[in-house]
């Protein structure tokens, strides 16, 4: 991770201040070319995140000064039942989510690591999703799932003889946010997973060849464990960018229909932006940032012991 | 190729089945989206026999070119100001050893963190400072939000560049700057092209900042724009539809050009 050459400089002993003059001489370019970023981070997302653990500290009420309540906010939070209802809606979002984008990834990763003609243009049609804008790749998803003129639901209400309102039921909304975050998230692990495929030596699977392996036990035994570092940092990534999503799922359902399909991003976003509740915010902001750090650390933790072992 | 001609041939022809499923699905919804958007509403055919521009006519008749104008001069702006720094502080973390540059692994972690927890002071944070309610606060946070990634990346680029050009330079005389400007940044060019391109297209996708700091349409960009219709128009799909293509056009387009940089620049940004 840092770099490779290690500080040549030894100091020489001198008193502290001219020791600290001297360094900072030595290093000043280098902090005059960090200075903008680390303002910037400092002021805009630092300071923002101490104030953020201060306001979920307060009640905060539209038009009345700002009460200090200790931890009375995260209480509210966990003995309520709507909260627990979003912890809810956002596990089964990730793992379905999970569910449904990781072996299409790994499809499409095999699909255009393979050295078949014209699999550029393939590569760049499978990356389509990953560019749009959630808002609209929502909007494209309640166009094709309407009740009435969805081309989807007629396809079905045909087939099966009965209409379907999949946003008015509970299954049928969790169903439709999965799917469209699965359609979204599936490129970009598809890119990573098909580097690591690309960067597996052929010798292996000459060799593997000559011992007879088919198909089955190539990809069992030599392209599946040589991926599973880019796998894990793929899953990883759509994890937490599920965890954290508020936009696709609030153009789709707004978290309806009752708090169905009102995951965390999306209670979040709605305390904030449409009830200004700013200090019962913050709490689930905080939450929200400890939920993202966890899923970080069961990975690196997973990731490690495979190392290890 | 040792396996027999027929099992390869029954092995390539089901990757193109696997190849044209996927296609389908990814394809479709975007097909059926432009249809929408040039069908008149009620006309559900696959290939509608009229085509109208009614709703793209309606849309701007609505004053939805001020939410276009207002997208690019966010994403732009937001690019112009995330460059430069991110160039420098890539730079300095590339090339120099200084006290402190350990703690830069923290740019790796910050854009896993969710944005819109910070949103919340954030908001309390732009109104003090007199700019909330304008493009300012939107451009301010965009460059924010997407510094620590750019640096990162551009670091990466940095690194891969053979310090031996730069030090035969310094040798000679020359300024670290001018190392900078005239041998590093050049060198990273392919690089840059792929986080400027990285970064447009998340600026212009962005509804988040502009939903969270303006309160008036006429000041939204086009998706915060379209969120807004979602939400009024019901079910008027050809005139959302409509938005939904002019928001898809710009990242599409640049992306189909300059894919090939920006596919090598992610990857190569995430491996190191």
């Amino acid at each position: 991770m840092s770099s490779a050459s290690a500080p040549i400089s030894s100091y020489p002993r001198a008193s502290l201040s001219k020791r600290v003059w001297s360094g900072l001489r030595r290093n000043a370019l280098a902090y005059a070319l960090m200075f903008p970023l680390v303002f910037l981070l400092v002021a805009f997302l630092f300071v923002p995140f101490v104030s953020l653990i201060y306001y979920a500290m307060q009640r905060t009420d539209p038009g009345m000064p700002d009460v200090f309540v200790g931890l009375k906010n995260f209480e509210i939070l966990i003995r309520e039942d709507r909260f627990r209802q979003n912890l809810t809606a956002t596990l089964v979002y990730l793992v379905g989510v999970l569910a449904i984008s990781v072996p299409m990834a790994y499809f499409a990763a095999l699909l255009i690591s393979s050295s078949r003609k014209g699999v550029g243009v393939v590569r760049t049609i499978f990356l389509i999703p990953w560019v749009l804008a959630p808002v609209v790749t929502a909007l494209l998803f309640r166009t094709m799932l309407d009740p009435q003129s969805g081309p989807i639901t007629i396809a079905l209400s045909a087939l099966f003889g009965r209409p379907f309102y999949l946003t008015l039921t509970e299954e049928g909304s969790r169903l439709l946010i999965i799917l469209h975050s699965a359609w979204r998230s599936f490129p970009l692990m598809m890119l990573l997973i098909a580097a690591g495929i690309t960067s597996i030596p052929l010798e292996l699977y000459e060799a593997a060849k000559v011992d007879g392996a088919g198909w089955w036990h190539q990809f069992r035994y030599i392209t599946l464990p040589l991926t599973r570092v880019p796998l894990f940092s793929a899953v990883l990534l759509i994890s937490v960018f599920t965890i954290q999503d508020a936009e696709g799922v609030y153009a789709l359902t707004q978290g309806g229909p009752g708090y169905g399909t009102e995951v965390t991003g999306v209670r979040l976003f709605k305390e904030a932006f449409l009830y200004f509740n700013i200090g019962f915010a913050s709490s689930i902001g905080i939450a929200l940032i400890s939920l993202s750090i966890l899923v970080m650390f069961i990975y690196n933790r997973i990731l490690g012991q495979g190392e290890r072992a | 190729m040792t396996t027999s001609p027929s099992m390869s041939r029954a092995r390539f022809i089901f990757g193109w089945l696997g190849i044209l499923f996927v296609i389908v699905i990814i394809v479709f919804p975007v097909y059926w989206g432009v249809r929408t958007s040039l069908a008149p509403n009620g006309n559900l055919g696959f290939f509608p026999a009229e085509l109208t521009s009614e709703h793209y006519e309606g849309l701007f008749a609505g004053g939805f070119f001020r939410n276009v104008q207002n997208s690019l001069i966010v994403s732009l702006s937001t690019i112009f100001f995330t460059l430069p720094i991110a160039v420098l502080a890539g730079y300095a973390l590339a090339r120099f050893d200084f006290p402190g540059k350990r703690y830069s692994a923290v740019l790796l972690v910050l854009p896993l963190l969710p944005a819109i927890a910070v949103l919340v002071p954030l908001i309390l944070y732009m109104r003090g400072l007199g700019i909330y309610n304008t493009l300012y606060s939107v451009i301010l946070a965009g460059t924010v939000f997407s510094l620590p990634y750019c640096t990162w990346m551009i670091r990466g680029f940095m690194l891969s560049i053979p310090r031996e050009i730069e030090e035969a330079a310094l040798i000679d005389g020359c300024g670290a700057f001018r190392a900078l400007f005239t041998i590093a940044i050049p060198l990273a060019a392919p690089g840059l092209i792929s986080v400027a391109i990285f970064t447009l297209i998340s600026a212009w996708n962005n509804y988040l900042f502009s939903f969270a700091f303006t309160t008036k349409r006429d000041l939204q960009v086009v998706p915060a724009a379209l969120l807004g219709f979602i939400q009024a128009w019901g079910t008027n799909y050809g005139g959302m539809n409509a938005a939904a293509v002019v928001a898809i056009l710009p990242p599409l387009t640049f992306f189909l050009i300059f894919q090939k940089w920006f596919v090598q620049g992610i990857l190569a940004g995430s491996s190191k």
